[in-house]
């Protein structure tokens, strides 16, 4: 799992800093091209026409001074890039490129040519010198190959070097990467990151560092309120219950101070029993119900039946239960029971009258059916504490969340459908 | 019998005084460790409740004391510590029963009359009422001689009753009792109706008086006429 995220993160900012790298030296290879061309050629064209003003003096200093008009002739036979031509009218020596057919070749060759006056014997004649130079359409293309070969091998470097790069450079951010994905803060108090000589990602690791501790400690700091005020609301409440159910002594109450106090005992029940609901979420939380176990489904469904059984009489519900034989699972007692008890609850508060229940068991699953409002039920919330489906109801939103969070501790996983007018509440082991 | 109540905070003392006076319990209280530790090496009782949480120190240093003493005095720890480990620490050093705050007094009377019964009569254990005998180990119950069928739950019930006489009981108190641990899962309390009407039918069939008044429509009250 770790390495297949991994891998694909390796890709992912490999690919991006590639193709950034693929821009840019294209970029640049296509404007260093034509650039490359132009100036490789004006540089040739400078090298030709030296030589061939070194020929000329050559000419001049050598050969000028001895010639006669009647070797010229002569001379232009044994000559094939040096001719003395008629004289063209030319005054001025003049540079410029020309053509000529290669009997060798057999075709069209590029020259540079260089045409001079020289006086020889008294007599105007026009000197040429011409040097051969390398087709245009060659000069291209071989700058083309040049530059593409030139691009192939960038590429192929940037690849292995942004490789190496990301397996070793960013190894640590992977690691702390890797951490983070993996931190729960109900589950892990700190998280431990892998030194490294990078400045910045040792930052990178001191600002996780301090992000999961503040977070840890605000998320400690509060779930230790939650339980203290839990903790400290059952002597005030107990004071209340006692002083309650002195005043319901009294021979001088008359029937509606009686219902009064009835009333206020009811509600300190519903009082007791959120402070216990909550501190049983906190407890869940603080990991105290640690020890796990097999435990038998089947049995914890069986010992709570009939106290629910009893219950649903009230309401003419009607329990069938369709168990399929010992059914472990891993679990810590308490919790096993109070995610059942919880369930079962649930299908008799959301009830109707003559309603019914059904509860399913199988090897990898326990569903809770029950009927009750023929809507679906709202599922973005469910889950979440305090949320109520019914205000009006007496319950206090809590029993879904354990369900919940009992589920969350154990692995298992919590579904809800509504199926052939039922409400049903799967638990995958 | 004299009942010893050691609990810093002086409402719950009071409330839980209150309610025990008029069932012929002598009580005493006191707040402190060490106010507690004077009474229990001068005196006996038949039953000391004992707060865990006390403002000079760890209530079962009362349990220790105790047994340094040889004394035999039921304990019976109220707190609002309700973990399995305090209640099996408590259990283990000598403690009789545990009741989690916050409990119905009516609850913590008939925890009481249970623990004075186990500690007093070495088993005989019958309690009567008038024509009413309940034979708290043989779990039956006899009218004017004649035994009657009951279920567990409705010999619970009768025992609660009856140990509240002359009390009102509201229904959750009586729910609450009944059901147990998986009281806090209650959501409403409309069982007790059912389990009160087939045990007054039974009581009723075999002649016994009916001592069973409602209370305004809501409470219960053991009576003799």
């Amino acid at each position: 799992m770790e390495q297949v995220i991994n891998g694909k993160m390796n890709k992912k900012l490999l690919q991006k800093t590639l193709n950034y790298y693929f821009i840019y030296a294209l970029v640049i290879l296509i404007t260093v091209g034509p650039v490359f061309y132009i100036i490789s050629n004006i540089l040739y064209e400078d090298d030709a026409n030296e030589d061939l003003y070194a020929i000329k003096k050559q000419f001049d200093k050598f050969t000028k001074d001895d010639l006669t008009i009647m070797d010229i002739t002569l001379w232009n036979k044994f000559n094939r890039d040096v001719n003395l031509e008629k004289f063209n009218g030319i005054q001025k020596d003049s540079l410029f490129d020309h053509s000529y057919y290669d009997a060798l070749t057999k075709e069209n060759e590029p020259f540079r040519v260089l045409n001079a006056p020289v006086k020889i014997e008294g007599k105007w004649f026009t000197f040429s010198a011409k040097i051969n130079m390398v087709e245009k359409e060659n000069l291209i293309g071989s700058t083309v190959i040049l530059f593409i070969s030139l691009l192939v091998l960038l590429i192929i470097g940037f690849f292995i070097i942004t490789k190496i790069i990301s397996k070793k450079l960013w190894q640590p951010f992977y690691a702390a990467l890797d951490k983070m994905e993996q931190f729960e803060i109900d589950k892990s108090t700190s998280v431990k990151l892998i030194k490294n000589t990078t400045e910045e990602f040792n930052r990178l690791n001191s600002a996780i560092d301090s992000l999961i501790h503040k977070n840890s400690s605000i998320y400690q700091s509060q779930r230790e309120f939650i339980e203290n005020a839990a903790h400290e609301l059952q002597t005030p409440i107990a004071i209340f219950k006692g002083k309650l159910e002195n005043i319901l002594q009294r021979n001088d109450l008359n029937s509606e101070q009686f219902k009064l106090i009835d009333d206020l005992n009811n509600t300190t029940t519903r009082l007791v029993k959120l402070n216990k609901n909550l501190l049983v979420l906190s407890k869940i939380d603080s990991n105290s119900y640690n020890e796990i176990e097999k435990i038998n489904i089947k049995d914890i469904i069986n010992n709570q039946l009939t106290f629910f059984n009893e219950q649903a009489l009230s309401k003419k519900i009607d329990i069938t239960t369709e168990l399929s034989n010992e059914v472990e699972a891993k679990s810590n007692h308490f919790l096993a029971e109070m995610i059942i008890s919880n369930l079962f609850l649930n299908t008799i508060n959301h009830n109707v009258l003559n309603g019914q229940v059904i509860i399913k068991l199988t090897n990898h699953s326990i569903t809770f059916a029950n009927t009750g409002i023929l809507i679906a039920l709202q599922t973005e919330k469910m889950f979440e504490r305090f949320s109520k489906s019914n205000p009006s109801s007496q319950g206090n939103g809590l029993g879904l969340s354990i369900i919940k969070k009992i589920a969350d501790t154990n692995h298992w996983s919590v579904n809800y459908y509504f199926m052939d007018r039922m409400h049903k509440f799967e638990i995958v082991f | 019998m004299k009942i010893l109540i050691i609990e810093d905070e002086i409402e719950i003392a009071t409330s839980v005084i209150n309610y025990l006076s008029s069932n012929d319990f002598l009580c005493e209280s006191a707040t402190t460790l060490k106010g507690a530790i004077e009474k229990i090496v001068l005196y006996s009782y038949d039953c000391i409740l004992l707060d865990l949480m006390l403002t000079d120190g760890n209530g079962f240093k009362i349990l220790e004391a105790l047994k340094k003493q040889n004394k035999t005095d039921g304990v019976i720890i109220i707190s609002a510590k309700d973990t399995l480990e305090t209640k099996i620490e408590g259990l283990t050093l000598g403690a009789d029963d545990y009741l989690t705050k916050p409990f119905h007094l009516s609850e913590l009377l008939v925890r009481i009359q249970a623990l004075v019964r186990r500690k007093q009569f070495n088993g005989k254990n019958v309690i009567s009422f008038n024509e009413i005998e309940i034979d708290t180990i043989s779990k039956s119950v006899k009218i004017k001689g004649m035994k009657i069928e009951f279920t567990k739950k409705e010999m619970d019930l009768l025992l609660f009753l009856i140990g509240n006489k002359n009390k009102v009981l509201s229904k959750s108190a009586i729910a609450e009792h009944l059901s147990g641990d998986m009281a806090d899962m209650l959501d409403n309390h409309d069982f007790v109706y059912a389990h009160i009407k087939n045990m007054k039918k039974k009581l009723k069939e075999m002649g016994a008086t009916d001592y069973l008044k409602s209370v305004y429509g809501t409470g219960y009250k053991w009576q003799d006429e």
